[in-house]
């Protein structure tokens, strides 16, 4: 599996784009080089072998083999030029016909065009060739290998040396990724620490002077002075507002009690009223500052495993208990072992919320239907009443802050009508969804939360079987 | 009257209470700030502290740490409503029990009187010495030794671990162990008698350094294992 970090790919298409510019390089010596050899052999280097080459047909013409033989054997001697003569037939006229190279030049120069020379080059050795008229008419050819080498390309262009440069590239390459990609991993850690809610995390005078990056990073900084900012003063906010709507609520329940202590019986009645609105206004103040920090994002969602079913369980305990004197009861379906993420306390009471509103909607004498799923990637949990179901229209509506379906029978139940809304906001935070929908006799609620990040892997073993990915694989 | 202190910022509701809370036989005792209420704590002999953990200065939390290593008063805890955090760890650093802001002076006298219930009927009840395996616990002085070491427990936790030694083996709801060491009936969706349980565990520490003493029964409550009992 190839990695996708920027620093992989930094790396590997710098290396890629030297390892071609290496290559291309010494493709264009080497070429250089091949070309330029025509161009030399013409040179007066050529013009002296020409002299020679006369000279030479000259002497056997005229003198026969054996001053013929006398003159190369000199000129062999002192320079190792070896020189071979054919006749116009191409029978050797001197005692070795050569090797496989004198005789393809040979054939060169009687099946190729007529030009003045021709040679070869077999192991930076000149092989060299010219046909000679001599005085007498006779038509000769004359080949001489030169024994000294010819001057090589400007260095020796080897399969290791070409290997070796590119590995120095790459380590260059190598080293320039980590200059470049170094900076973006530490935002990247930063940023990353930012979001899992770790205010105080900044970049700092790490990157020092590396240009944008540095620029990146104190903006970076700047953004998370500013949220932080906000968040804190938003959450001091809530703390205050909480503190202070719930003070005078104490105060007047204290009041209240001592009024009651010397007030006539005739009193109670609405001393009653007052103690019943002062709770229910309590209430609404928890629930309105509850879903403002869901909102707001003053609350953070701590990666904390959750055991989904232990909650489950108590929270049924307790509504079991509160539901007796009713006359209404919460029975489990179905618990299946699900462990998420995030934030025990307020799955609480999301998962509260939406059994309570249950438990009030149930018709006495009838059961509340709490089932917990385990379903692949997702933990769902349902929770069905028996009561008079919402419209169908107005499904959506009831995660809305406020909603109630029937104004006079919510007041007698005593909802604020913002449990629901809360839930919503609890599971969304949490990556999850919460939806409802009417099922004969009733409303079942379904709210589905991603499983912490181990559980959901058996679950990717068990897909990898499936026949559906078998299927597409 | 009873001598009660109570750690609250707020003033006028403190006049109130104090005028309410007279009525019932309370002498109430008001600090305004967590360090002049610690002094009075320490100094002054109350038969229940009432702490609210909002407060200017020290906080309610760091008060009942510091109060907790110097006596085992009984603390009420005065919560904000919804902040479940505070109300784990106030249990946590050993208040006996806790009441959410704002709450009915009637609940508080309720709880009040519990309290005082358990603290001064605790040395009535008392009877023989109970002792199981390296446990041995001491109705009269109210003490208890784990393994011939002194454990200081707290009221709400020395009661809950007498319940429990009265019945080793058997499962008792978490509605009867409320009421044995809060000595009131269980609210709904109240998880103190969790807390208590597992403050009490840690403190006790395991059978053989890995065996729980106390297991938690789903959807029934909890059961102190004889020794030996445990798999």
């Amino acid at each position: 599996m190839i990695p996708r970090t920027l620093f992989f790919k930094i790396f590997i298409w710098f290396w890629m784009a030297a390892a071609l510019i290496i290559g291309v390089f010494y493709l264009m010596i080497q070429i250089s080089y091949n070309q330029s050899i025509p161009q030399r052999m013409r040179t007066s280097y050529g013009e002296a072998m020409s002299l020679y080459a006369e000279a030479a047909v000259h002497t056997y013409d005229k003198d026969g083999p054996q001053p013929f033989a006398n003159f190369v054997s000199r000129s062999q001697k002192e320079s190792g030029t070896l020189v071979y003569l054919f006749d116009d037939q191409g029978h050797p006229l001197t005692s070795g016909a050569g090797d496989e190279e004198v005789v393809g030049l040979l054939h060169d120069i009687d099946t190729q065009p007529p030009q003045d020379r021709y040679y070869r080059l077999v192991n930076n050795r000149v092989t060299w060739g010219k046909p000679v008229i001599a005085p007498s008419g006779r038509r000769y050819v004359f080949i001489a290998r030169l024994a000294a080498r010819t001057v090589g390309p400007p260095f020796d262009i080897s399969v290791p040396r070409v290997a070796v440069s590119i590995l120095i590239a790459g380590i260059g390459c190598y080293l320039l990724a980590l200059y470049l990609a170094a900076p973006l991993k530490t935002l990247r850690l930063t940023v990353q620490a930012f979001a899992q809610g770790n205010l105080g995390a900044r970049v700092g005078p790490s990157l020092g002077n590396r240009g944008e990056f540095a620029d990146l990073g104190r903006d970076f900084d700047n953004m998370a002075e500013r949220i932080s900012t906000l968040i804190d003063s938003q959450k001091r906010l809530l703390a205050d507002i909480s503190h202070e709507l719930r003070s005078p609520l104490a105060r007047l329940s204290v009041a209240l009690e001592l009024a009651r202590k010397s007030s006539s019986p005739a009193a109670a009645g609405p001393l009653n009223r007052i103690e019943q609105e002062a709770e229910r206004l309590n209430e609404l103040v928890g629930q309105l500052l509850a879903l403002t920090r869901l909102e707001s994002g003053a609350e953070r969602v701590p990666a904390e495993t959750v055991l989904l079913e232990e909650i489950v369980q108590q929270i049924i305990d307790d509504a079991n208990y509160e539901a007796k004197p009713q006359h209404k009861e919460v029975t489990i379906v179905q618990l299946d072992k699900c462990r998420v993420n995030g934030s025990p306390e307020l799955l609480r009471s999301a998962v509260e919320n939406v059994v309570r509103n249950a438990v009030r909607y149930t018709a006495p004498g009838t059961a509340v239907e709490v089932g917990l799923h385990w379903k692949l990637a997702t933990a769902e949990l349902t929770v069905r009443d028996r009561g008079p179901g919402v419209p169908e229209n107005e499904l959506d509506r009831i995660f809305e802050p406020f909603y109630r379906v029937s104004e006079a029978r919510d007041r007698a139940s005593g909802g604020a009508g913002l449990g629901l809304s809360i839930a919503d906001r609890t599971v969304k935070l949490h990556g999850g969804t919460i939806a409802a929908r009417n099922v004969e006799g009733g409303l079942l609620v379904v709210i589905r939360l991603p499983l912490a990040p181990s559980q959901s892997t058996v679950q990717q073993d068990q897909a990898t079987f499936s026949p559906a990915s078998l299927a597409s694989g | 009257m009873i001598p009660v202190l109570l750690i609250d910022d707020d003033t006028e509701l403190t006049k109130l209470l104090q005028e309410y809370l007279e009525q019932e036989q309370f002498q109430l005792d008001a600090a305004h700030d967590g360090v002049s209420g610690l002094q009075k704590a320490l100094n002054n002999q109350f038969s229940v502290v009432v702490l609210d953990v909002m407060l200017p200065g020290m906080s309610g939390l760091d008060v009942l740490k510091q109060l907790r290593q110097k006596t085992t008063v009984p603390v009420l805890m005065l919560t904000a409503r919804g902040s479940e955090l505070d109300r784990i760890l106030g249990l946590e650093l050993g208040a006996d029990d806790y009441l959410p802001k704002p709450f009915n002076p009637r609940e508080l006298v309720a709880r009040l009187r519990a309290i005082l219930r358990r603290t001064t009927s605790g040395a009535a009840a008392s009877g023989k010495p109970i002792r199981l395996a390296d446990v041995e616990l001491h109705p009269e002085s109210r003490s208890v030794t784990c393994g011939g070491k002194a454990v200081t427990l707290t009221g709400a936790e020395f009661d809950l671990l007498h319940e429990f030694l009265r019945n080793p083996g058997k499962i008792i709801s978490r509605e009867d162990l409320t009421k044995a060491a809060l000595g009131r009936p269980m609210s709904p969706m109240d998880r103190s008698i969790d807390v208590h349980v597992s403050n009490l565990r840690r403190k006790l520490g395991t059978y053989d350094g890995n065996h729980e003493r106390i297991k938690a029964i789903r959807g029934s409550g909890y059961v102190y294992l004889l020794p030996g009992e445990q798999q």
